[in-house]
C-alpha cells in the first residue's frame, strides 16, 4: 500500500505544503500544495489602471520589482494596442534592466546561501560546512551582506529596495546624475568582488566564457559553486530530478538572455499559445471550488497544451549557451543544472549591469509623458518580463482607464502549479521516483519556490 | 538570552527581506543578541509545531513575538500545517512579552484586507483605521504595551531593529495614537526631502522624470501627511522614494491603500484636499501666493543649470 506523508516546507517564501505518496521506497507521486491566498486579481478589478503600480510589486517581496516591469509594460501594450504608441526613453529602458538585474542577483544570492545550502548541512553532518550555519556562519553573513549591497543600486534609482513603483508608462521617475551612476557601478564592482572570491573562484569574465564543467573545474580556484557541484555528485544530485526538458523564456534582455522556447529546438514564443487549465485549482473561471480534487490556489499553466520549465536554466538553454547545452547533453535537465544555472545567472547578471550602466547618458530623458491620459484609454495589455524564478506575464483589460479584468501567471506557477489532467508540474514530475524525503524538498527547491507568487 | 518567534499571516515575506537589509545593527548581528526560534525562511532544523508545543508546555520561552502578514482565521485561504495563523495566535498571546506587527499587513490589515471574499482579513489590533483588528482594543502583553506596530510597506529594517534594541535594553518606547513608535512616526517623509525648497517656494513638478520640482500639487505625493522618518533614515542607507522622484504613497499609513489614483492630487479650484498637516487651508493658500510671487529664481531652471 502507498503510505501517503505531507510536510511544510521551511526555507521557501511563504507557506508551500509538500505531500508524497510513497511506494516501495520511491515517491510514486507528489503533490505541490500551495495553500495562502491573497487576491490580487480581485483587488485590482475596477482600480484606475495606473494605481496597479502601486498594488502590483506587493505581490511579493522578493521579486515585487519584476511585478512593476511587468505591469509597466502591460499598461505600456494597452496604449500601443489602442493606436497610441508609448517610445520610452532608452534611458528609461536601461534602468529599468539594471534594477532588474540588481534584484534579480539579490535573489540568487539569497536563494542559494539561505535556502539552498542548509539543505546540504543537514544532507552531510559534517563540519567543513559550518561557514554555511544560518546567521552564525561567515558565507551565510557575506550573502546578507552583498544581497543588501546589490538592491542599493535599486535604491539609487528607484528610492527603495523592496517595493518602489518608480517604473511608469513612458519611463521611469528618476534623474539620475553622473555621480549616482558611479556609484552604481562602484556597488556593482565590489559585488563582482565577492562573486569572483567566493562563488565562482575565478574571474567573471573568463567564467562566462566557460563552455563545460571539465573546463571550469580545472580554471577555476576553490570556490562555493565548486564545492556544490562536488557535493551534488557525492550525493547522486547531479543525475536527480529531471523533469519534461523544455524550456520557456518570454523576454530578451541585452547581454544576458533570449527569449524562446525550448523542446527538441529553439522556436519563437507566442502569448497566445499560454493556456491556464484550472482542473486541480480552488480558483476556477466561475468563483471558488473546494472539491476534493483540487489542491492548490494555483492553476496549471501550459504552452500549447504542455508544461514548461521556466527559470534561469531555461533562459540559458533559450540562449543557447554553450555551457549549458553541454551540461544538458551530460545530466539532462537536473536538479545540479537546474541549480547551477541559476548561480550562474549572478555573474551574467553582474556583467550586464556594468554595461548597461556605462550606456546611460544623463543628459538625454529618462521620461516622456504617455501621448493621453490614462483615462481616455480602454482595451487590452500584455506585459512580459524576466523575473529572478523565470517568465511573468501580465495581462489587463480595461475601461476608461479602469480595470475591469487582471491577470497573472508567475514563474513559480509555471514550476510549481498543480497538474492537469494529462501532465504533472514541472516540479511534481521532477520529484517523481526519488527515494528521499530530504531530496524531495531540495529538488522542490531547485526550482527557487515562490509560494506568495505561485498563489498572489 | 532573549528569545524571538516570527510567523507569517497573509504577506508577501517583504518584511523579511527588508529586515535582510538591516544596518547597524545588521541581520545576524541583532540575532547574535535576541535567540531566533523559529523563521520560516531561515529555520532549517526546527519546525513550528514542536515549537509551539514546546511553548505550551512551558519549556520554550517567548520573548519577542513577531507577526508579518495579516491575520485570517479562514484556513480555506490560509494555513500554516495545519493551525490559521488566527489560531497560532490564540495560543502564542499570552506567552509573550511583546507582540511586533512588522510591517502593514499586520499593523492594519493592509491589501490583503481589501480582498472583499475574505471579509476576515485584520491587522493584529487594528482593522485600518478602526482598533477592530484580532485582538481586542484594550489588549496588552505581559509586559503592559498593545501589540506595537511598526507599519510600512515593508517596513524599514532599522525602524524594527532599532525598536527591538530598545526594548531589550529596557528602554521605554513611547507610542502614538496608532501604536507606533512615536519617535520614529513623529517625522514626515516630507522632513529631509532634496525637494523641500521647490516646495517651499511652489515650484512644482508637472511630469516624472526630474530632479526639479516638488511631488505634492500634481503628482499626488503624500510627503507631507504621512507619518514616517523616510528622508530622516533613508532607505537602504542610501535614497528615498522622494528623493529619486517617486510620489510618497502613505504606505505607513492605516489607511493604506485604500486611497486611489496614486499619482495624481486630488484639487478642488485649483487647491488640493489635503494639505500638509499642521496647516490650515486657509494659512497653505495665504503661502502659495506669497511664494508663487516672491519666486526663487534658482529654482526655475535645472539644477545643473544654477549659479
Amino acid at each position: 500500500m502507498p503510505k501517503v506523508r505531507k510536510t511544510v516546507l521551511n526555507r521557501v517564501e511563504g507557506e508551500i505544503q509538500l505531500k508524497l505518496v510513497w511506494e516501495k521506497g520511491k515517491v510514486k507521486d507528489a503533490f505541490i500544495i500551495a495553500p495562502n491566498f491573497r487576491g490580487f486579481e480581485f483587488i485590482l478589478e475596477e482600480k484606475p489602471a495606473l494605481d496597479a503600480l502601486v498594488i502590483n510589486p506587493r505581490i511579493c517581496g522578493i521579486c515585487g520589482h519584476a511585478h512593476l516591469i511587468a505591469t509597466t509594460k502591460a499598461i505600456e501594450n494597452l496604449y500601443e494596442n489602442a493606436g497610441l504608441k508609448i517610445d520610452v526613453p532608452k534611458n528609461a529602458k536601461l534602468i529599468r534592466d539594471i534594477t532588474l538585474g540588481a534584484e534579480i542577483i539579490q535573489n540568487h544570492l539569497r536563494w542559494f546561501y539561505m535556502f539552498v545550502m542548509p539543505d546540504f548541512l543537514k544532507l552531510e553532518k559534517s563540519k567543513k560546512l559550518k561557514d554555511f550555519e544560518p546567521i552564525k556562519g561567515y558565507k551565510w553573513q557575506k550573502a546578507v551582506d552583498f544581497s543588501s549591497r546589490i538592491v542599493k543600486v535599486i535604491a539609487i534609482f528607484g528610492g527603495q529596495w523592496p517595493h518602489t513603483s518608480y517604473s511608469v508608462p513612458g519611463g521611469v521617475v528618476c534623474d539620475p546624475t553622473t555621480f549616482d551612476l558611479t556609484e552604481a557601478k562602484s556597488i556593482v564592482d565590489s559585488v563582482v568582488g565577492f562573486a569572483q572570491q567566493e562563488i565562482f573562484g575565478m574571474d567573471i569574465e573568463d567564467y562566462l566564457s566557460v563552455s563545460s564543467e571539465e573546463e571550469y573545474l580545472k580554471k577555476s580556484k576553490n570556490s562555493d559553486l565548486k564545492k556544490f557541484i562536488f557535493m551534488c555528485k557525492k550525493h547522486q544530485l547531479d543525475h536527480a530530478g529531471k523533469s519534461y526538458h523544455r524550456f520557456l523564456t518570454v523576454c530578451d534582455m541585452e547581454y544576458a538572455f533570449s527569449k524562446g522556447i525550448t523542446k527538441k529546438k529553439r522556436r519563437n514564443f507566442y502569448v497566445e499559445k499560454v493556456r491556464e487549465i484550472d482542473s486541480y485549482s480552488y480558483l476556477t473561471e466561475n468563483g471558488f471550488s473546494f472539491d476534493k480534487n483540487r489542491y492548490s490556489w494555483a492553476k496549471a499553466v501550459r504552452y500549447n497544451g504542455l508544461p514548461y520549465e521556466t527559470s534561469p536554466l531555461s533562459r540559458r538553454i533559450n540562449s543557447r549557451e554553450k555551457l549549458f547545452i553541454n551540461l544538458l547533453k551530460h545530466y539532462r535537465d537536473s536538479y545540479m543544472v537546474r541549480m547551477w544555472a541559476r548561480i550562474d545567472e549572478i555573474a551574467r547578471m553582474l556583467y550586464a549591469m556594468k554595461m548597461w550602466i556605462e550606456s546611460i547618458k544623463p543628459s538625454e530623458p529618462f521620461y516622456i509623458p504617455p501621448p493621453a491620459d490614462i483615462k481616455e484609454i480602454s482595451g487590452k495589455g500584455v506585459g512580459l518580463c524576466e523575473a529572478a524564478r523565470g517568465s511573468l506575464i501580465h495581462q489587463l483589460t480595461v475601461e476608461k482607464g479602469i480595470i475591469k479584468k487582471y491577470n497573472i501567471i508567475t514563474p513559480s506557477t509555471w514550476n510549481l502549479g498543480p497538474r492537469c489532467e494529462k501532465y504533472l508540474s514541472p516540479a511534481e514530475k521532477a520529484i517523481t521516483g526519488i527515494d528521499s524525503q530530504l531530496k524531495a524538498e531540495m529538488i522542490l527547491r531547485s526550482f527557487d519556490v515562490c509560494s506568495v507568487c505561485t498563489t498572489h | 538570552m532573549k528569545t524571538l518567534l516570527w510567523i507569517q499571516g497573509l504577506s508577501c515575506n517583504g518584511n523579511t527581506q527588508s529586515l535582510l537589509n538591516a544596518e547597524n545593527p545588521f541581520f545576524y548581528e541583532i540575532f547574535q543578541k535576541i535567540k531566533l526560534i523559529y523563521h520560516p525562511s531561515f529555520s532549517y532544523r526546527e519546525n513550528l509545531q514542536t515549537i509551539i508545543k514546546k511553548v505550551k508546555e512551558e519549556k520554550i520561552k517567548i520573548n519577542f513575538l513577531v507577526v508579518e502578514g495579516a491575520v485570517t482565521s479562514d484556513k480555506r485561504f490560509h494555513k500554516i500545517g495545519d493551525y490559521s495563523v488566527a489560531q497560532i495566535l490564540e495560543i502564542l498571546k499570552d506567552r509573550a512579552d511583546y507582540i511586533i506587527a512588522a510591517g502593514n499587513c499586520a499593523s492594519f490589515g493592509n491589501i490583503p484586507a481589501t480582498f472583499s471574499h475574505n471579509p476576515d482579513v485584520t491587522g493584529l489590533q487594528f482593522r485600518f483605521v478602526q482598533k477592530e483588528g484580532f485582538f481586542p482594543p484594550d489588549f496588552k502583553t505581559r509586559s503592559g504595551y498593545p501589540v506595537i506596530n511598526i507599519p510600512g510597506c515593508p517596513m524599514h529594517p532599522a525602524w524594527f531593529t532599532q525598536t527591538i534594541t530598545a526594548l531589550l535594553e529596557g528602554k521605554k518606547v513611547i507610542l502614538d495614537q496608532f501604536n507606533r513608535p512615536k519617535e520614529l512616526f513623529m517625522y514626515l517623509p516630507h522632513d529631509g526631502c532634496t525637494r523641500n525648497e521647490y516646495f517651499e517656494w511652489k515650484v512644482e513638478s508637472e511630469e516624472f522624470g526630474h530632479k526639479e520640482g516638488c511631488l505634492f500639487y500634481n503628482l499626488g505625493c503624500r510627503g507631507p501627511m504621512t507619518h514616517a522618518p523616510c528622508n530622516k533614515i533613508l532607505w537602504n542607507r542610501i535614497s528615498s522614494k522622494t528623493r529619486a522622484g517617486m510620489p510618497c504613497i502613505g504606505c505607513t499609513e492605516f489607511n493604506f491603500p485604500l486611497r486611489e489614483n496614486f499619482f495624481e492630487t486630488k484639487k478642488n479650484m485649483g487647491i488640493p484636499e489635503e494639505v500638509p498637516l499642521g496647516v490650515s487651508k486657509r494659512a497653505y493658500i495665504t503661502i502659495t501666493g506669497v511664494a508663487k510671487t516672491l519666486k526663487n529664481k534658482r529654482l526655475m531652471v535645472k539644477l545643473e543649470e544654477t549659479d
